[in-house]
């Protein structure tokens, strides 16, 4: 119930609104209403059980971005590279679920998704261990990994895992049968179950168990953390570990929910908009959920807003930016500046 | 073949050396510019509107540097004064950029990704006619647009501005720490805007070479990651203007090669990573020996 409290609610409104505010602007200056325009984009998103399942399936993406950003902050660690794990983890995925040909379904996608699991981890691992043995600032370093998991996924595909017969970069199609089962047509998949698990097994990780509170104190206060005896270095790292290993099974989660292979553009910044979730929903479970969904359904209704009136699918963009923004923004004067 | 090589990389250099001098100003002002993406882009636009409204490149250079300066300033209230975490700030702006101009290409204009303005006067070259005819001399000196020979101008003037006069120090003073700087007198927070001013401004002129100086149009993907490069850049020239200026040269060699040499796009693809592989091993190096001499400090 705290969460409803209004001292806890308005600091995550706020960058919504100022947010809201932003995008009003831009649908203001170019002649549209904006209290036409957001409750065409709420009814969109949640309309009808169709647009409700939209919804989720664009939501299931950024519940693990999400968390694997989340659980970094959580720990004073500021990784910004879960887009990189999330598309080295679809990619892994994908190579293995398309090998997978004689085998049962449950255990192809089991086998699939434990490679997509292990490429994130992997993703983050070096700079996981550079920030915790030697305390090299991982902000630039996991923003830069992401560039070079893009460009490494893009050879690897050029170069050796190319689908014969496909004009663009594309893995072979992964069989049916280790394609996620769908809860709700038209494309709801048990993806959006296994990332709501995740988050309830986080919430009740960090709040009752031995790691969990040595993460909270690690990202607390590290002195003090250090004080009281707990090896901040080993914590920063697992804390890592653990979120290349969300990102990768989100990764793995949107192959064989979504895509069914691995192809250019896999991933439209799902990583990224993941920030901007975790920052939104203070890295809670809660939070992070709620944060997920509101940026799903503006993605989802933004594509139907396109289709259906003359507001360009850009204005989710807008939004997304802004609240990022206005998410890390304190109110209140500091001049702490990471560098 | 090497000559033209060598005027293509120069081609690819100015934007490259004039987005990380202004990103290079706003680190010794004490804010990591991760939006130069975002500046460039919006330039880009600016530029190629205002330069086909006027049917003047000049006129384009100039809305360019003014949106630049104005989405800088704009960038880094929230940094200064709300005590946001910069990177995210500039991850988001980028963003909300992007958002921007898709919308208003696809509102106003009713186009989606391309965008050609009437009229639209690209940037002069120009020719230099003695030392045109000169083998490789030639090629390094004549046939350049404006923007070239305002980057190489820039370069040493912004190193004599940093290391020599009242303002380079001040900026390094308020970028070394904001505390220290208000104790001495001196206005920290004004002075950090003032950098993210100038890098708003010259990473947007760096647009407006891009799309006045190299395509003579507007598309949303033309930026294609080189804020990010110019960023790796002054990272690895180590905020100093003349070792920035060569890594851009270096990273504009390998772009130059790489659309050259292309064959069936799988090596480009890890050429394209270079800049940020060396980044971040530039990065985790000095981050390893800061640590191992800070240990030895304590031991």
């Amino acid at each position: 119930m705290s969460a409803l409290l209004p001292g806890r609610l308005l600091p995550a409104l706020a960058p919504i609104l100022a947010a809201l505010a932003v995008g009003a602007l831009v649908l203001l200056a170019t002649g549209d209403n904006p209290l036409t325009v957001y409750p065409l984009l709420l009814r969109e998103a949640f309309g009808d059980l169709d647009r409700i399942a939209a919804t989720l399936v664009a939501t299931t993406p950024l519940l693990f971005t999400g968390l694997a950003t989340a659980v970094t902050f959580r720990a004073g660690v500021f990784n910004v590279g879960a887009e990189g794990g999330f598309v080295l983890g679809g990619l892994a995925t994908a190579v293995v679920g398309a090998h997978l040909t004689g085998l049962p379904g449950p255990l192809a996608i089991l086998l699939a998704l434990a490679a997509g699991t292990a490429a994130g981890t992997a993703a983050a691992a070096v700079p996981g261990w550079l920030r915790a043995r030697w305390e090299v600032n991982e902000v630039v370093i996991t923003l830069m990994v992401n560039f070079i998991a893009l460009g490494l996924a893009g050879w690897l595909v050029t170069s050796f895992l190319q689908a014969e017969g496909v004009a663009n970069s594309a893995t072979p199609l992964v069989p049916p049968q280790a394609w996620l089962p769908v809860l709700l047509p038209p494309g709801l998949t048990v993806g959006v179950l296994i990332g709501l698990a995740l988050l309830a097994g986080y919430a009740g990780w960090i709040r009752y168990s031995v790691p969990g509170y040595e993460l909270r104190m690690t990202g607390h206060n590290p002195e003090f953390a250090r004080a009281q005896g707990i090896r901040t270095g080993k914590v920063v790292l697992a804390a890592m570990l653990v979120s290349g290993a969300v990102a990768g099974l989100g990764g793995g989660v949107h192959t064989l929910g979504v895509v069914h292979r691995f192809v250019e553009g896999f991933s439209p910044g799902y990583g990224f908009t993941g920030i901007a979730v975790a920052l939104l929903g203070r890295n809670g479970a809660l939070g992070v959920t709620l944060g997920a969904v509101f940026f799903g359904a503006m993605s989802s209704a933004g594509a139907t807003v396109q289709l259906f009136s003359d507001i360009p699918l850009d204005i989710v963009q807008v939004l997304t930016g802004a609240v990022m923004i206005f998410a890390v923004a304190r109110w209140a004067r500091s001049l702490d500046v990471t560098r | 073949m090497i000559e033209s090589l060598l005027a293509s990389a120069l081609l690819l250099w100015t934007p490259l050396a004039l987005a990380a001098t202004g990103g290079l100003i706003n680190r010794i002002g004490g804010i990591v510019n991760i939006g130069l993406e975002g500046h460039m882009l919006a330039g880009a636009l600016a530029a190629a509107l205002a330069s086909g409204a006027a049917s003047h490149w000049l006129a384009g250079v100039a809305a360019a540097a003014a949106t630049g300066a104005g989405l800088g300033l704009l960038m880094s209230l929230p940094i200064t004064r709300l005590g946001a975490n910069p990177i995210v700030v500039g991850l988001g702006y980028n963003i909300l950029i992007a958002g921007v101009a898709g919308y208003l290409l696809s509102k106003l204009f009713e186009v989606s990704g391309t965008l050609r303005v009437p009229g639209l006067d690209p940037l002069p070259r120009l020719d230099l006619p003695l030392v045109a005819d000169v083998p490789v001399l030639g090629v390094l000196v004549s046939g350049k647009d404006p923007l070239f020979w305002l980057a190489v101008l820039l370069v040493p003037v912004v190193g004599l501005l940093l290391r020599h006069t009242r303002a380079g120090l001040r900026l390094r003073a308020a970028g070394a720490g904001a505390r220290t700087a208000r104790s001495l007198g001196l206005p920290a927070t004004r002075i950090r805007d003032g950098s993210s001013l100038l890098a708003g401004l010259l990473a947007a002129v760096a647009g407006a070479q891009l799309s006045l100086g190299q395509v003579g149009l507007f598309h949303t993907e033309m930026v294609a990651g080189r804020g990010f490069i110019a960023l790796a850049a002054f990272y690895f020239g180590r905020s100093r203007p003349w070792p920035t200026a060569a890594a851009c040269l270096l990273f504009a060699g390998f772009d130059a090669g790489q659309a050259r040499f292309q064959t069936g796009g799988g090596a480009a693809h890890l050429l394209q990573t270079l800049p940020y592989l060396v980044v971040a091993v530039v990065l985790a190096v000095t981050g390893i020996r800061e640590s191992r001499r800070r240990t030895r400090r304590a031991g």
